[in-house]
């Protein structure tokens, strides 16, 4: 990704070390603090029937790990104990990203907006000079259309056999399930 | 979901048909889903985009029709043209960032999006699934059928998760959400404002994609869907992974991640900005998941660079 020049000199060293440090490091690799949302178990294994090691006050402030079986997610307490809390039952600590933001809404939209509340208009991060950025807006607005591009992915296609097939080398074997159903008008986005 | 079926059954019903009859029943056809007739789309054009064959690019109907289509507001735009229409987007996307050079990925993740696909309500599409070469975090889809994720988000999920997000993908073609937001704006004249308040640059000789759709795909993906659309999307998506075999907290887990990134991650700006909030995603599937899903989400987890090491056949 980052192309350091070869030049072995210590200055360019720390460069790429402080490059290095500016650079977000993959979010799954991260703890993140957390908080019990409501009073739950820490279990000591994932799933209903690990055993309990503590009751889990809601509010209860945890250290969120990277690991994470279907879903049950590793947490650690203040008092240093690591065991396994349901995601649902986990939330951010007050004052993180997750709680705020969200969709640049557009009075163009023609379909009527599920909140009523207008959501806050968010100005997407003027790009850094060092660094790394994903997709954004000038790589859209001076986006040229590549046609030849389409060609080559649809040439990547593969048919159903091959999909049948690579189902049953992965040992995915499709399960009956209803369709969820569409939650009763809550108004608000559940702030506890 | 009726008209998709119909369709599926009209083709098969061509299918039938000695080759003497099939234009006029083509014509029927066209007239059974409200659409146009003319342009120049030829019976076998759409019946090879029924049944997931390639579709020659000589068929495609001219830009500035398809633009006057979205602009009028009745008339259904049949599966041809939504796959045309899908098309142009699709080199939108590709235009501002190219696939990446890795074969067998882009090959698993054609792979892995094609079987979820076999699954969802329009498993007859051309489904055509991309990797764009870019450290973001992000994922897209453009109309009849084309989906993309970015190396970015690929590098940071494991196998369910992706199949969580391409499964949210699926489910916005699915559902046509692309289209109607594009509808919306076309007969708004954004198309045309957009047009005025941006320079102009000239499109290549013989380019198939006006200046009046470029000027919507790029506002289509800078501005998002509607959040209806995206909360559909998760509630469908997470049915469609579980029904095709994956642990059904994949998507869920994404959205944890998408919870953690700060708001001013360059990585993770373009996807915060076009999504409703994570944790009013994460309430609102819970109100629906509960926990009645969780019997099946007993899965060892599957690492995606363990399935790029299998040996291929």
């Amino acid at each position: 990704m980052i192309r350091a020049r070869s030049r072995s000199s210590a200055g360019a060293w720390l460069f790429a070390l402080v490059l290095a440090a500016s650079l977000p490091a993959p979010a799954q690799a991260q703890e993140e603090p957390a908080l019990a949302r409501r009073t739950t178990e820490l279990r000591e294994a994932p799933g209903e029937a690990g055993r309990s090691l503590a009751t889990l006050a809601a509010d209860t402030p945890l250290t969120r790990l990277a690991d994470r079986q279907g879903p049950w997610v590793r947490v650690r307490t203040a008092a240093g104990a690591t065991g396994w809390v349901h995601l649902f039952d986990l939330g951010p600590a007050s004052g993180a990203a997750g709680t705020s933001g969200g969709g640049a809404a557009s009075a163009l939209r023609g379909v009527a907006s599920f909140f009523t509340k207008p959501s806050q208009q968010r100005a997407i991060t003027p790009t850094s000079t060092i660094g790394i950025r994903g997709l954004g807006a000038e790589d859209l607005a001076q986006a040229q259309p590549d046609t030849a591009a389409v060609t080559r992915m649809e040439a990547l296609r593969v048919a159903e056999p091959q999909a049948r097939q690579f189902a049953r080398e992965a040992a995915l074997r499709t399960e009956s399930v209803e369709p969820l159903p569409v939650p009763a008008r809550s108004g608000q986005g559940g702030q506890p | 979901m009726r008209r998709c079926t119909a369709v599926a059954l009209a083709a098969a019903a061509l299918l039938a048909l000695p080759a003497a009859a099939q234009t006029s029943g083509l014509g029927l056809l066209n007239s059974i889903l409200g659409g146009q007739q003319g342009g120049s789309a030829s019976p076998a054009a759409a019946l090879g985009s029924l049944l997931g064959g390639t579709q020659p690019t000589a068929t495609a109907a001219p830009a500035n029709d398809l633009m006057t289509l979205l602009s009028q507001a009745d008339g259904t735009i049949d599966e041809t043209r939504e796959i045309e229409i899908g098309r142009q987007l699709a080199a939108v996307l590709l235009g501002s960032k190219p696939l990446h050079a890795d074969a067998a990925l882009q090959r698993y993740v054609n792979q892995l999006g094609r079987w979820i696909s076999l699954q969802s309500a329009r498993p007859l599409l051309p489904w055509t699934f991309g990797v764009l070469d870019d450290p973001g975090f992000n994922a897209f889809a453009a109309p009849g059928g084309f989906v993309f994720v970015t190396r970015g988000l690929v590098d940071r999920v494991d196998e369910a998760e992706l199949a969580g997000i391409l499964a949210h993908e699926i489910t916005h073609v699915t559902e046509r959400h692309h289209l109607q937001a594009l509808r919306s704006k076309a007969r708004a004249g954004l198309a045309t404002q957009l047009l005025g308040s941006q320079i102009r640059t000239s499109n290549a000789v013989g380019s198939l994609v006006s200046q009046q759709m470029l000027a919507l795909g790029r506002n289509l993906y800078f501005s998002g869907l509607d959040q209806s659309d995206e909360f559909e999307a998760d509630r469908q998506g997470v049915a469609l992974a579980a029904r095709s075999g994956f642990d059904p907290y994949g998507l869920p887990g994404v959205l944890q991640q998408l919870r953690s990134a700060a708001p001013d991650n360059p990585l993770f700006a373009l996807s915060l900005s076009t999504h409703p909030p994570a944790q009013q995603r994460l309430d609102l599937l819970e109100q629906a998941m509960g926990r009645r899903l969780d019997a099946l989400a007993g899965k060892p987890v599957v690492r995606i660079e363990q399935r790029l090491a299998q040996p291929k056949r």
